[in-house]
């Protein structure tokens, strides 16, 4: 037996819409309405209704994916925070009209992202490590794109005395000296890995001397602006980037207190992840598209300038694909 | 046509026995009222006929048909028939809602519900209430609606179980109008359960009695309360008096029954050396304080051991020899100066006395 | 405690200015959570009403499992489903990783076997009668499903609210396999998590009383709906 359609709404018109919005309202007060008064319209039952309905077509629109191609890289931390790619992002975009992902994330996973196909290229400042990635299949050429230089930081007026010294020396002298405090990333980052290449050319062995060896020795296991804070905090040294630095210096009582030594040197690259080991879904030209960019000289000149004004120095010194030597 | 026919049936639940070879046919138009003690497998019995649940044994047709087993055609025999519950229990919308539901789900169409729904309230009295929230009702309302939800469909067999166990004497008295008065405007096929056999009695055209899962009688009425089969229905139905004896001597149809001390004159087919029971209704006793036969062949002297008072009415009982239970107005019974300890002489025609098989 | 009198005017803030990256975020958030709900209820209600009303050989350990999952870490729900649509799991074809997509697949994940805990509970306390008496009343299995549903209701929509703020609230699974990308997968959860990172307390705190203020009109709006005349 058929169920009879009230004319609720009216005539002919619009009648598929008529239909549609009858279904909202019958699932809508199907559980709270009654029968009697089904055919009873008032103004809080029709904005029900309509509302159920715009809601409905939010949804549905906001799943209907955008025509553009999304190309996804992942890139480390510190680059990400100096607000870097905020500049650079639209102009890709727009360059090539498609979407950039960018994701966050520390050296690590980053590094895991392109492994796993995850992303199209990956930006990260990890020497070794990236040429690993090569040398295994995963990426198709180490790009060098820009450099800067690590620092070592410490509490204003530098208690353990370490200003002016190499950094070799400067390590050794925090290792000896009974009170002062060093806290490290701890989390595999591209930094903590320039902290352990530190401490070896220093002549220890990090696993072993360092590593839990006492409290002076902190691992924070966080990213580098928790680490500077808790440097802060307990009135200890770090290592750190000089973008991140310089963002949270306003608020810290640190000061840079070594910044020269070929080995603070900090090389940013990026290496297009190859489709042929991890799966064909990696986006190869974009990967290319996106090393080409970056190594043009538009854009390593906004690279070179980025940072002046609001910092009053460079953050970033262009490269363009060439081995910086320090 | 039979429309209900239960054979052989039985039901056990972790190996207890509720049931056991229960057989029974209704037909068109006929009321039945089962009635037993609480416990007694009543509502059991009519989960099973209303193809709730299925039996361990035997067989269930409704018109005919096995419904038994076959999932399909139990559903279709379910929507032939109705069920008012125990327990008052409504859903929660409003009792126009409660009472359409049943019609929705055969997808009748929303017009020809109303018409339906406005008329079975009407009949069972509760028109005003069709916009009431039914969870608001009181137990008698509610129960009221329940029957309205079960007569709206138009069931071919309307179940009722134990409908007025649970109301206040005021809601029972009207349900049972209502019920009355639906059978007999409609003349529909009930199956009807009740511990009140007075309701029972009055109701029904077949009576059965299931006691402890057995169906130890069933017939009119009439035969159950007068003639009642064995000494477990007998108890059920109220017959207060009911004395183990044999029979000691046969004079055609007249027996004489020795019970304890005494003789009663009875009318049995048992013969000489058969144990039996003897049975009558404490309303067919007389009492009085002087010797006086009248035409009835029992007298009895005796004293007064215990009264009780019941209402309007007086339970005394004597003891003859032999206990027995007789009912007097508390106005005559004041007017007699009836106390304890007091003589009377007991009275009782030898055809007021059901003789039955006892079994020793 | 001054910072959070400065979040809560900066919240104030960016809700009258429509700031749009907030509007982006918080629009993303309730998309994506809206999202995951219906999906779960759709999956969770039906399946609930089919365990309730059934008995079978380990119903009750079924039960159980579904509550202790009541407990699983997000993060660890968040590693299970990355390692599932990663393009090198599985799941990879389906080119979720990264893409609201895959939060919404792992949010689903998350919230079900909270709403369907929830839901078969609410069905066990409504009065057995009443499926008995639908039933009696010539109701079909769905119909009396139906009705016993609608008796339980008032539950059943607090089991809905209890997996939406779950699912709005959670960090762990988002970051993992959304990647808390800029105007696509960042929800206000993670961005509070990174704002925390960067050292931007006043924003977080702002985000966080958004999205309380969220939960707040959601619940209202269901609980206006659910009262009696409408």
């Amino acid at each position: 037996m058929e169920t009879t359609v009230p004319p609720v709404f009216g005539k002919e018109k619009g009648y598929g819409l008529h239909k549609l919005a009858l279904v909202f309202y019958d699932a809508l007060f199907y559980l709270s309405g009654s029968d009697l008064d089904r055919d009873v319209l008032n103004v809080k039952r029709v904005i029900c209704t309509l509302g159920a309905m715009i809601l409905t077509l939010c949804l549905v629109l906001g799943s209907i994916a955008c025509g553009k191609t999304r190309v996804a890289i992942s890139t480390t931390t510190s680059l990400y925070d100096t607000g870097l790619w905020g500049v650079l992002e639209p102009m890709f975009e727009q360059k090539y009209g498609v979407d950039l992902d960018i994701l966050r994330a520390g050296t690590g996973i980053a590094i895991e992202y392109g492994k796993r196909g995850d992303v199209d290229a990956i930006a990260v400042h990890a020497k070794s490590r990236e040429q690993q990635f090569v040398t295994d299949g995963y990426g198709i050429e180490r790009v060098p794109f820009t450099y800067n230089y690590y620092v070592i930081v410490g509490p204003v007026n530098d208690p353990a005395g370490i200003g002016e010294m190499s950094p070799e020396d400067a390590f050794e002298k925090l290792f000896t000296d009974a009170s002062s405090r060093f806290i490290s990333r701890g989390d595999d980052s591209g930094t903590h890995g320039k902290e352990k290449t530190i401490w070896a050319a220093a002549g220890y062995d990090y696993d072993t001397q360092v590593v839990g060896t006492g409290a002076w020795y902190v691992e924070a296991g966080k990213g580098m602006g928790d680490t500077l804070n808790m440097a802060n905090e307990i009135r200890g040294y770090t290592v750190s980037d000089i973008g991140t630095f310089l963002a949270y210096q306003g608020e810290l009582d640190l000061e840079t207190v070594v910044d020269e030594g070929a080995i603070l040197l900090n090389v940013y690259s990026v290496l297009a992840c190859n489709p042929d080991n991890t799966n064909s879904s990696v986006n190869l030209e974009m990967g290319h598209n996106l090393v080409i960019f970056l190594t043009s000289d538009e854009v390593q000149k906004i690279i070179g300038q980025y940072g002046i004004e609001e910092y009053g120095r460079q953050l970033f010194i262009p490269c363009a694909g060439n081995e910086p030597t320090p | 046509m039979t429309l209900l026919r239960v054979e052989n049936v039985g039901q056990a639940h972790n190996e207890i026995e509720i049931l056991k070879g229960i057989n029974l046919s209704l037909e068109r138009g006929e009321v039945f009222a089962l009635i037993g003690p609480t416990g007694s497998g009543k509502t059991t019995l009519m989960k099973l006929i209303d193809l709730l649940t299925k039996p361990s044994l035997g067989q269930i047709y409704f018109d005919e048909v096995d419904v038994t087993d076959v999932e399909s055609d139990r559903l279709a025999a379910r929507r032939r028939m109705s069920l008012v519950q125990q327990k008052p229990i409504v859903f929660s919308m409003n009792v126009y809602d409660n009472v359409a539901i049943g019609l929705k789900w055969r997808g009748i169409a929303r017009d020809l519900t109303k018409g339906k729904v406005e008329y079975v309230l009407d009949l069972v009295g509760m028109a005003d209430y069709a916009h009431r929230d039914a969870k608001t009702l009181s137990g008698g309302e509610t129960q009221r609606v329940a029957l309205a939800r079960a007569l709206v469909v138009e069931p071919e067999l309307l179940l009722l179980d134990e409908p007025t166990a649970n109301l206040d004497p005021n809601s029972v008295s009207k349900i049972e109008e209502v019920i009355e008065h639906v059978i007999k405007k409609h003349k529909i096929s009930v199956f009807m359960t009740t511990h009140d056999m007075v309701q029972g009695q009055r109701l029904s055209d077949t009576v059965g009695v299931l006691i402890a899962g057995e169906m130890l009688q069933m017939g009119t009425p009439e035969q159950i309360f007068s003639a009642p089969l064995n000494k477990e229905v007998a108890e059920f139905v109220g017959i207060d008096n009911i004395l183990a004896g044999m029979i000691e001597k046969k004079d055609g149809e007249l027996a004489d029954v020795r019970v304890a001390s005494g003789i009663i004159s009875a009318i049995s087919h048992y013969e000489v050396g058969d144990d039996v029971y003897a049975l009558i209704r404490p309303e067919d006793i007389t009492l009085s304080l002087a010797k006086d036969h009248g035409s009835a062949r029992n007298l009895f002297s005796g004293k007064i051991f215990k009264i009780t008072m019941l209402g309007s009415l007086v339970h005394i009982e004597v003891d003859c020899g032999f206990p027995l239970f007789v009912v007097a107005t508390a106005r005559s019974a004041l007017d007699m100066g009836l106390v304890v300890d007091t003589q009377v002489f007991i009275s009782f025609k030898a055809t007021a006395i059901k003789v039955i098989k006892r079994w020793v | 405690m001054s910072e959070i009198w400065d979040g809560l005017v900066k919240a104030f803030q960016l809700i009258c200015t429509f700031d749009t990256t907030v509007m982006s975020i918080a629009g993303k958030s309730l998309w994506i959570s809206a999202a995951s709900c219906l999906i779960a209820t759709a999956i969770c209600v039906p399946l609930g009403s089919v365990i309730h009303f059934n008995n079978f050989k380990g119903k009750r350990l079924l039960i159980s499992t579904v509550q202790t999952l009541w407990s699983m870490p997000t993060v660890a729900v968040g590693l299970l489903v990355f390692l599932l649509v990663s393009h090198s799991g599985p799941l990879g074809i389906l080119e979720l990783i990264f893409k609201p997509g895959a939060i919404i697949f792992g949010q689903v994940i998350l919230i079900s076997p909270l709403i369907l805990g929830l839901v078969i509970s609410a069905l066990n306390g409504v009065d057995k009668l009443i499926p008995e008496t639908a039933v009696s009343l010539g109701a079909s299995r769905l119909q009396k499903a139906i009705l016993t549903i609608r008796e339980a209701r008032y539950a059943i929509v607090a089991a809905l609210i209890m997996g939406f703020g779950r699912a709005i609230s959670e960090v762990g699974l988002s970051i993992m396999v959304g990647g808390n990308i800029a105007r696509y997968t960042r929800t206000i959860p993670t961005a509070i998590a990174l704002e925390t990172q960067r050292g931007n307390i006043e924003l977080s705190i702002a985000l966080g009383i958004i999205l309380i203020l969220i939960a707040l009109v959601i619940n209202i709006s269901l609980h206006m709906l659910q009262r009696k005349r409408v």
